[in-house]
């Protein structure tokens, strides 16, 4: 069972349990009424982001599931410490609910921890995109000021800019915001 | 020539720019200057205030090994002295910064802490002892550095349990025999403290929580919403979760934990044995901070700026409304009962509510027992010995000059009449009639 609210993330995960011989008996979208759901569909491993609020829920399921013998582990059991780390970094976490002997855990621990590694990575790349455009567009401002002060066109204010960012050893974006912070304290 | 003046128009630009952060360079100089003037003059007159003497004294041997510490926390009202600490700048004075970081579940705060993510963390009492014991997880050796508050917490029932005329726990008890139902109760985390006051209430009510009912794990920001949609009867959790459950008009106060047991034990500043082993003097330094902090929520006219600072969407995230009346003791159980209650969330009284108890710790372990947690007796007291840090405790009273009580045990009188000294505790844990 998977709990997870991004399907983005989920999709791939899922494919690769398939592949895996697993079967992925739900994905829950929301954590409501996961108990009883947990109960109902009776899974053997449930997954989880190491943010969900819902661990706690989990927790007390496979803490009340004790009597029953039946492994009871955060998948932590085997003490690989490097791989807790791993997977904590990459936001997995594991619950064994259900009978499922430890190596067969692996994989599962394994497939989950590359599809939320590739998921952060990406996400990692996308913040990366979002930055260069909000720079870009820093960059197109204090041109646009430039031009409007100096009455100049755009290709030398870029000149201007960029020949100004070099001589001071600055990042063009980061010059042209402190250009555009200036502009607003001195031109009202 | 215009190229030129266009240039000199952005050199000066920049050089407006650069002015600044020169004067701001100079500032910080002046400041640094009269600051050792300061220093020099006071010391030499022998004016030091206290803190400034408690920076001497970080500043030697006994400087923090690390000086930015990361506190994890719950939304809850009680993670106040983490807060406080941090942003009314308690922490500065023992030469560190606290930076405290919210989490989303105790699981979290209990990994982060083990894997030393989090420097230390506000947490259940239980949760440490859980931990010690390896209750349901990777077992490892754990420190309660101090209690961060007494009472506060409350258990709420449910508006239909209330429609039915349950008011207490013997109508509650008769409700249940009466209906063919699972009925349901949440707590916050299986080792923890909501469990503990959950079971201890219903089973002095003569409702067995093992076998009479359905105990479930529900987050504390969500305890609301699960009973609005029906999905529980009952829940014991921290303030303001049960004071909103009575605003959102969903349930009722049928009991707070302080009618359980006055100045029970509640939040702990926990941390691991490791993370103390190597950092005790940063250790030290956190409890002193937070035990400037518990002080200043403790005085009463501080209280509602407290509520309000905590309020915010970093912290709580909830009405300043909703924090605010509790907290003062202002209590209305939402089921026709306004009153003032004298044992309102302690955070300090002189050192009484943060000083770890042994008896305290020991309580937790002898419940752990009683509820199948555990399967046989520990060694309770030598367990207690060894996560309660009496030690370090006992150094940052002395810095933040907070008493130290003469017995390292205290006596409770429980709501059952049953008195809890720390003395025999194998014996207390078989005590109890209505056990897992």
């Amino acid at each position: 069972m998977i709990i997870d609210n991004d399907l983005k993330r989920i999709k791939p995960l899922k494919q690769s349990l398939i592949d895996n011989g697993f079967e992925v008996v739900a994905h829950l979208e929301n954590t409501v009424n996961l108990e009883a759901k947990c109960c109902e569909i009776k899974p053997d491993i449930v997954i989880i982001d190491t943010e969900s609020p819902s661990r706690d829920t989990l927790e007390n399921i496979c803490v009340m599931s004790m009597n029953d013998s039946r492994p009871v582990v955060m998948f932590t059991h085997d003490g690989d410490k490097e791989k807790i780390k791993i997977a904590t970094q990459a936001g997995v976490s594991a619950y064994v609910v259900g009978d499922i002997p430890s190596e067969r855990l692996i994989p599962v621990i394994d497939a989950a921890i590359a599809r939320f590694e590739e998921f952060n990575h990406l996400r990692a790349e996308l913040n990366m995109a979002n930055l260069k455009l909000d720079e870009r567009k820093v960059i197109e401002r204090a041109k646009g000021l430039m031009m409007r002060q100096r009455q100049i066109d755009e290709e030398e204010a870029y000149t201007l800019l960029r020949n100004m960012a070099m001589k001071k050893n600055m990042k063009l974006a980061d010059l042209s915001h402190q250009l555009i912070e200036a502009a607003k304290m001195l031109i009202v | 020539m215009q190229d030129q003046d266009k240039t000199n128009t952005i050199d000066s630009v920049s050089s407006t720019i650069d002015t600044s952060s020169s004067v701001d360079a100079s500032r910080r100089q002046f400041f640094k200057q009269s600051i050792a003037g300061a220093f020099g003059a006071a010391a030499a007159l022998n004016i030091m205030p206290a803190g400034i003497k408690n920076m001497a004294y970080a500043a030697g041997s006994d400087a923090p090994e690390i000086t930015e510490v990361k506190i994890g926390f719950i939304p809850l009202t009680d993670c106040a002295p983490i807060v406080v600490a941090a942003e009314m700048g308690f922490d500065k004075k023992y030469g560190i910064k606290i930076i405290p970081a919210k989490q989303a579940s105790w699981a979290a705060v209990r990994d982060k802490t083990m894997n030393g993510e989090l420097h230390a963390s506000h947490v259940l009492y239980g949760l440490i002892y859980g931990v010690q014991m390896g209750i349901g997880g990777q077992q490892k050796d754990m420190k309660v550095l101090m209690n961060l508050d007494h009472n506060g917490q409350a258990i709420t029932l449910s508006s239909a349990l209330k429609d039915k005329g349950v008011k207490d726990g013997k109508s509650l008890k008769r409700v249940m025999a009466n209906e063919n139902r699972d009925f349901t109760f949440a707590n916050t985390f299986p080792t923890g403290t909501h469990a503990m006051w959950l079971n201890y209430w219903l089973a002095a009510n003569g409702i067995n929580p093992v076998s009479d009912i359905k105990s479930i794990v529900v987050p504390p920001p969500q305890m609301v919403a699960n009973m609005r949609i029906g999905n529980m009867d009952g829940y014991c959790v921290g303030e303001p979760w049960g004071a909103r459950a009575i605003a959102d008009k969903v349930g009722f106060t049928v009991t707070t934990t302080q009618d359980i047991w006055q100045d029970h034990p509640e939040k702990v500043l926990g941390t691991t044995a490791e993370f103390v082993e190597k950092n005790p003097n940063t250790a030290r330094a956190m409890i002193a901070a937070i035990l400037d902090a518990c002080k200043y929520i403790d005085a009463i006219e501080n209280r509602a700026k407290v509520a309000k600072l905590i309020s915010a969407k970093a912290y709580v995230n909830t009405s300043e409304d909703v924090i605010a009346g509790r907290f003062v003791g202002d209590y209305d159980n939402g089921n026709g009962k306004k009153w003032k209650d004298p044992n309102y969330m302690k955070f300090y009284q002189d050192g009484y509510v943060n000083f770890p108890y042994l008896s305290d710790g020991m309580w937790f372990l002898t419940q752990h027992k009683r509820w199948g947690l555990l399967k046989a007796d520990p060694d309770y007291l030598a367990i207690a010995n060894k996560v309660n840090d009496i030690k370090l405790y006992t150094e940052a009273a002395s810095l933040t000059g907070t008493s130290i009580p003469k017995s390292q045990m205290r006596s409770s009188k429980l709501m059952d009449g049953v008195v809890w000294d720390g003395s025999n505790p194998a014996a207390y844990a078989a005590s109890f009639k209505v056990k897992a």
